[in-house]
């Protein structure tokens, strides 16, 4: 038994690989279909409402999907993460782990991988399902540009999951660490859409897949690409320095 | 016992959280291949101590020095908890993996059965009691043969038969392995340990071999086992002016405490006898560790 092992049961044993895949997996398959049947549902359900809309598109199979699933995907991602990295919340267990590793990092780097490996294998089966999903009813979607946008959307994932270990670092306990990390990544949205100072921040890199399948231009999330990936090892590096000094 | 070098020694350990001062500048020195007590009142600092050894926390000031690698010194925490969703196998399999991957999976078996686990080794821990947690964590505690263990109350969630298996344990491992045992049961302490440490308020009041402190400190005493009735006695032996203090052990005994050793043998018997005492038996008080703890923590 390994602790690359132990992270791979906590996922499998306590369903959270389940319920990440779950979550990506309904809305990958949801979306698209809304895009394409919802003129009809509302004629059907919505008591008499007429919907005058251009036909859907095959960027919008995908923006439904990220639409959907992106609050509640991040909700998930955040939760399991943080009921994996903030070990320190039982005292008890804690011990045993930190007793027996020569560094804290020895501890977190597992978790950090397979937690990661877990919501980008979720992540990735949702927007394949989305995709394909949205070629059989909407038609082909540019494979280039969904490709860079999943890396993007996967790239502001990988943060989040840094954030909720700097998170794990600065408190104890899965809700505190889950609150503090959805209040950093709200703060991150605001100020985002204060300004050009946005383009920067990894926030920005939320929504690039519906953009990019929209005809974005790829060269406006450099800035927020090179800024995320600059501040994922950095945030992870401060995240261990804390749990390293911390009193157990 | 060996008695080499100090296996573990602290030097002027203090630990403040905040403005409360858990240890006090702690000197703590326990011989290699020694078993020694850690006792102390509630809030006496025995488990920052032992967290601070096991280098979980980190001293405010002052040095520990121990004559181990870090992989080489176990703690088990008072109530042990794991991952409910693992096996008991698999929480022994994974501390044998940290931190001797090189002793082989049966070794996890005989620690199992050791801890008297073996029929439970593929339960979820989930499912266990306290009992059961306890030895669990005895069994990752000593599964990668440290060298120096520290317990913070091994036996407090345990049944008098687990208590009984758990000492006998520590007792086993007494001499190839230095041993920390943080208790508040002092009778336990008497049964495996040979050295103590009075912890009170974040400062060492003793330190030493246990016969050291209890004969050092003891207040010389006899017992008398009387034929009732026993209250004229106890008011003869009061008023002699040697007995310092007299105390009602069940309906006929009493322990009588003297200024000294010498009056008390030459007049313990003469005043029975003047007292008209029908007595069963008389014997020195056996120094007694509670009694002992009490008066140095008061």
């Amino acid at each position: 038994m390994s602790l690359w092992r132990l992270e791979w049961l906590r996922l499998v044993r306590t369903r959270r690989l389940l319920a990440l895949v779950g979550v990506f997996a309904f809305f990958g398959l949801t979306g698209p279909l809304l895009a394409r049947y919802t003129k009809e549902l509302l004629k059907r359900f919505g008591g008499g409402v007429t919907v005058n809309a251009p036909p859907p598109t095959p960027a919008d199979g995908i923006a439904q999907f990220m639409a959907n699933g992106q609050q509640l995907g991040l909700l998930a991602v955040v939760l399991v993460a943080a009921a994996c990295l903030a070990f320190d919340g039982q005292r008890e267990s804690a011990v045993f782990l930190r007793s027996r590793v020569r560094r804290v990092a020895d501890l977190i780097v597992p978790k950090v991988v397979v937690t990661a490996a877990a919501t980008g294998i979720a992540f990735v089966l949702g927007v394949g399902l989305a995709w394909y999903e949205t070629a059989v009813l909407l038609g082909r979607l540019p494979a280039g540009r969904v490709l860079l946008g999943t890396a993007l959307e996967l790239l502001y994932l990988a943060f989040v999951l840094a954030v909720v270990a700097g998170a794990a670092g600065v408190t104890r306990g899965v809700a505190a660490s889950a609150l503090t990390t959805l209040a950093v990544l709200v703060l991150l949205g605001i100020a985002g859409s204060l300004g050009a100072v946005g383009r920067w921040l990894p926030s920005h890199l939320v929504g690039s897949l519906s953009d990019l399948a929209r005809h974005g231009r790829p060269g406006d999330y450099l800035a927020s690409f090179l800024v995320t990936l600059a501040l994922i090892p950095l945030v992870l590096a401060w995240s261990i320095h804390r749990l390293t000094r911390r009193d157990v | 016992m060996t008695a080499a070098g100090p296996s573990l020694e602290t030097s002027g350990l203090v630990k403040r959280y905040g403005g409360v001062l858990a240890l006090a500048g702690v000197d703590l020195r326990v011989p290699e291949g020694s078993v020694c007590g850690l006792v102390g009142p509630n809030g006496a600092g025995k488990t920052t101590l032992l967290a601070i050894l096991a280098g979980l926390r980190r001293p405010t000031a002052g040095t520990v020095r121990i004559a181990a690698d870090r992989r080489g010194v176990a703690i088990l925490p008072d109530t042990p908890q794991f991952d409910p969703w693992l096996s008991a196998r698999e929480v022994v399999d994974l501390a044998r993996a940290l931190v001797a991957p090189g002793l082989p999976h049966g070794r996890v078996d005989e620690v199992l059965a050791d801890a008297g686990l073996a029929d439970d080794a593929d339960r979820r821990v989930g499912g266990f009691s306290r009992g059961m947690l306890q030895r669990l964590g005895l069994a990752a505690t000593v599964v990668g043969r440290p060298q120096v263990l520290l317990l913070d109350e091994p036996c407090s969630a345990l049944d008098p038969a687990g208590r009984r298996e758990v000492l006998d344990l520590v007792a086993r491992l007494a001499g190839s392995a230095t041993i920390v045992l943080s208790t508040h049961i002092l009778a336990d302490v008497q049964q495996v340990c040979d050295r103590v440490a009075v912890l009170r308020a974040g400062t060492l009041l003793f330190q030493g071999p246990l016969d050291e402190l209890l004969i050092g400190r003891a207040a010389p005493a006899y017992v008398v086992r009387l034929r009732p009735p026993v209250e004229p006695v106890e008011r003869a032996l009061a008023a002699e002016p040697w007995v310092t203090g007299i105390e009602r052990m069940g309906a006929v005994e009493l322990r009588v405490e003297a200024r000294s050793l010498e009056e008390a043998q030459r007049g313990l018997v003469r005043a029975l006898t003047a007292a008209g005492a029908a007595v069963v038996a008389v014997e020195p008080a056996a120094a007694d560790l509670e009694r002992v703890f009490l008066e140095v923590t008061a």
